[in-house]
């Protein structure tokens, strides 16, 4: 039975009110199978579809199924594809009229200027052409004038001369007639000029339409490029000698290459002329320039070229090579257990941003560890905050808005003791230093007076001098060694103690002094010129000295006994240094680096 | 005391050395009792004062002994010097024995108050009637040690001495003459040469007899000037209006320039304004207890 058949049954089906499924599964001759090859339902065993592949209902509507969606598929792919060429063509509807934007308005442009070009050429010949007439007008006018006047004198001449004639007395007549003879046949001798003064030509100029031809036939031709932009300097581009320098193109002109311009611009005031500019072809829109120097400024600048021409310079920009590394003054470092204070010389002769120091722990088996920094250093030095018992490695860079500089050599730091050394700009002129600056000397002879120069931070009575401390309120000890003959003063001071004035003598130096009289050792533990009344037996050659600002206490110590000498109890209201004199000739070797001994660190 | 009970009662059995507790007061943390024993050194009963600091209920604690001068019992320093704060918090047990043996009924004893009761001079008497009762030395240096390291927490390895005036003399001669036994030595206005002044001359003529060189053993200058031993590290406070060093009964310069000369380590600190008295020892005794506790704590 074929499909009209079996519609015609559905439709009896409904009419009889819906019958259900089984009801119409079971009537005699329904169609029970599905025909893949002709795509209809039909009876098993039908002779029309005999060889025909025939499958279930339910696998042929799963057929079918799959089928339909295979072409939903196609035809949703079809669509993206549709929709993704409408999106192109948009874009290239909107590309296609700026460009003809861009192309009328150039050739407005460039016609517009032919047509000025010509009208004021017109003009020009217009005024010439003017000026020619009114010339041979001028002239021709001239000649008429003068024609005219010629007529009348000869009309008045003739006339008087009838006149004459006409007279009967033959004297007066004989009498006056010679001279108006003489004038008549003197002006019939004129010759009469019947020249014309002015030519009937004009004169045309030919017009020199060069250039508007010129301009005619570059309108189809490509313009010279649009000025490129300088870009910014990109951060950490540049090295100490390099800069990295890229620009833009902001149009679509064609470019055949680039050429960039640089100059050095320096605060350096020593360079009055200004500097030469050196130049280098590009092809690419950014290019790296060598050779320059540290820490100066250069300004760049960029041109773009094509066929046609040289586009106008770019503005300028200026870029900054980075600075050269600073180095550190291993020297004026001081340190202690829980600090150190680092100084370093700036590494360039002209400013730097700032500084940035960076320290990280130094490892036995030379594993890295992580390195911590202290950025924006105003000056050249910075107080760090370390742990105790531990050794690290510093560095320093200068910064500028170039970048980082590379870093410096680097500081090894121990904070397993205090290390400080002598400031050598407070010590009296008759006390010298040795080299590695530990052990000062009074020596026993006279100096010559130029070499005694003072200044006001030298201490000009008191033969002293200052050491310089980590500016911290901690726990600090060190050792000094002394002959046994040395008359020494040994203790801490304010930096702004009285240079004029002996350390212990005022009340902003304490001190431990040793005098030797011809019987005895005498010491004193002076403090505002006052000491308690002490006797020592045993004569200390090595003096621990013990700080501590949390206690408010100053403590000395026969170091070679582990024998307390005397404890200062004092508040101290500002950092002090640790300061050394001798009073007699004699020496005095200051040890740092030690650590606090475990008796005199106690409580 | 428990952990030491056992002990105890094994002595008390033996029938040596029992100590009967007669006081004790919490202060600073830690307590300060008083004990009596019979002593065989002096053959009486002797009272002394133990300080024990909170730390010595968990460890044992280095020892200080305390020497008192003329007229002093076992209480004038545990009243009046305000030790107990500075040894709780350096952890170091306190002992200040008697000054003399008491209730022996000598004949003598009582008529100065600076020779018999209150006044041993802590020296092994070899005169009669004194000689049976009167070994403070080896009652200061032998048995009370003994006692106290049965009895208490004590670290028979750290042992310190201090005292004042004639205990102060005390001091020095014990460590002089022990080199090596005590850690550190300390003391308050000394008499530092008995054999020079009237105080020395008076109880070693009654003591030891009327032959000097006996005297020399008990003289801490004679001592000094031929110590050999361990070094030590002496620490001296005297006051400077003391009525008895302008009466020339301390005599330190002579101890000074003794060490001096054998460079024996003396840090002498000659304090303004200050006398004899239990005033003086408290206001430095802090300082003491610290010079000792960094030998006694190393």
């Amino acid at each position: 039975m074929d499909a009209y058949e079996v519609r015609g049954r559905l439709d009896v089906i409904e009419e009889e009110e819906a019958a259900d499924e089984d009801a119409f599964v079971m009537v005699q001759d329904s169609p029970d199978v599905f025909c893949g090859d002709c795509g209809v339902l039909t009876v098993r065993g039908a002779a029309a579809h005999v060889s025909h592949a025939l499958v279930t209902l339910a696998a042929g509507a799963q057929q079918m199924k799959d089928q339909l969606s295979k072409s939903r598929s196609k035809l949703s792919e079809k669509i993206i594809e549709m929709e993704n060429f409408a999106s192109n063509l948009e874009e290239i509807f909107i590309t296609v009229e700026e460009n003809f934007g861009r192309q009328e308005q150039n050739l407005e442009q460039h016609y517009n200027e032919v047509l000025q070009t010509l009208s004021q050429r017109n003009e020009a010949r217009a005024a010439a052409l003017d000026e020619q007439k009114n010339d041979k007008l001028e002239r021709l006018y001239g000649q008429l004038l003068r024609c005219g006047q010629t007529l009348d004198a000869s009309k008045e001449l003739i006339e008087s001369a009838q006149e004459v004639h006409r007279r009967r007395d033959k004297r007066a007549f004989l009498q006056a007639i010679m001279p108006i003879m003489k004038r008549v046949e003197q002006f019939a001798r004129e010759e009469v000029d019947l020249k014309l003064g002015a030519s009937l030509d004009f004169d045309v100029p030919t017009t020199d339409l060069s250039d508007v031809r010129q301009m005619m036939e570059s309108i189809n031709v490509l313009p010279a490029p649009s000025a490129p932009v300088m870009n910014p300097q990109i951060a950490n581009s540049a090295t100490e000698t390099s800069l990295h320098v890229c620009w833009s193109l902001f149009s679509d002109d064609t470019v055949e290459f680039y050429e960039l311009y640089w100059r050095l611009i320096s605060d350096d005031c020593t360079m009055e002329t200004p500097q030469e500019v050196c130049q280098l072809k590009v092809k690419e829109t950014h290019c790296t320039v060598s050779d320059l120097l540290p820490n100066a400024q250069y300004e760049l600048w960029v041109t773009a070229t094509n066929t046609t021409g040289i586009s106008p310079a770019s503005e300028r920009a200026v870029y900054m090579t980075v600075p050269s590394p600073p180095v550190i003054k291993a020297r004026q470092c001081v340190s202690s257990l829980d600090a150190a204070l680092i100084r370093w010389d700036s590494g360039n002769t002209n400013p730097v941003e700032s500084y940035t120091l960076e320290f990280q722990e130094a490892s036995a088996d030379g594993e890295s560890t992580a390195t911590e920094s202290i950025v924006a250093i105003p000056s050249c030095e910075c107080l760090v905050q370390l742990q105790s018992w531990k050794r690290y490695i510093i560095h320093i860079r200068a910064v500028n808005i170039g970048g980082p500089s590379d870093r410096s050599p680097p500081l090894h730091i121990s904070t397993t003791g205090t290390f400080f050394h002598l400031l050598e700009d407070t010590a009296h002129p008759s006390l010298s230093l040795s080299a590695d600056g530990l052990t000062m000397f009074y020596l026993d002879e006279d100096l010559p007076i130029s070499h005694m120069t003072f200044s006001d931070n030298t201490f000009n009575r008191c033969v002293a001098v200052l050491g310089d401390l980590v500016p911290i309120r901690g726990q600090y000890y060190w050792e000094m060694e002394v002959d046994e003959s040395a008359e020494f003063r040994v203790g801490v001071a304010y930096e702004d103690t009285q240079r004029n004035s002996y350390l212990g003598g005022n009340n902003t130096s304490w001190c431990m002094r040793h005098i030797l009289t011809p019987s005895r050792h005498k010491y004193e533990f002076l403090h505002n010129g006052w000491t308690p009344d002490i006797r020592i037996t045993v004569q200390p050659l090595r003096i621990g000295v013990f700080l501590d600002y949390g206690r408010g206490i100053l403590s000395f110590y026969n170091a070679a006994l582990r024998q307390h000498l005397y404890t200062f109890s004092c508040q101290f209201l500002h950092y002090v240094h640790p300061c050394f004199a001798l009073d007699n000739p004699g020496a005095l070797t200051l040890c740092t680096g030690l650590t606090a001994p475990p008796y005199v660190a106690q409580p | 005391m428990l952990i030491f009970g056992g002990r105890l009662l094994q002595r008390a059995v033996n029938g040596a050395m029992a100590l009967t507790q007669v006081s004790s007061n919490k202060c600073c943390d830690g307590y300060q009792k008083v004990f009596e024993h019979d002593s065989s050194e002096l053959k009486c009963k002797m009272k002394f004062a133990i300080y024990l600091p909170p730390k010595a209920e968990s460890s044992k604690c280095p020892v200080l002994y305390w020497l008192s001068g003329l007229t002093c019992t076992e209480q004038n320093f545990i009243t009046k010097a305000g030790s107990q704060q500075a040894a709780s918090e350096h952890g170091i047990i306190v002992v200040a024995p008697d000054t003399s043996p008491r209730g022996c009924n000598i004949e003598g004893e009582e008529e100065s108050w600076d020779f018999g009761t209150g006044a041993g001079f802590y020296v092994n008497a070899t005169q009669e009637p004194w000689k049976t009762n009167y070994r403070m030395y080896s009652y200061v240096t032998e048995e009370l040690p003994r006692l106290i390291n049965s009895n208490f927490p004590a670290d028979p390895e750290k042992m310190s001495i201090s005292g004042h005036s004639m205990g102060g003399h005390g001091a020095l001669i014990c460590a002089l003459k022990n080199p090596g036994k005590y850690k550190s030595v300390s003391a308050f206005a000394p008499i530092c040469n008995p054999i020079q002044c009237a105080w020395g001359q008076k109880a070693f003529s009654g003591y030891l007899g009327a032959d000097k060189s006996t005297w020399e053993l008990y003289d801490a200058t004679v001592l000094a000037e031929s110590y050999s031993g361990p070094e030590l590290d002496i620490l001296i406070d005297q006051g400077r209006d003391d009525q008895f060093l302008s009466s020339s009964q301390l005599l330190p310069d002579n101890l000074i320039a003794a060490c001096s000369k054998k460079k024996i380590p003396v840090v002498f600190r000659l304090q303004q304004g200050y006398d004899h008295s239990y005033y003086f020892i408290f206001s430095f005794i802090n300082d003491h207890i610290k010079h000792h506790a960094k030998y006694l704590n190393a």
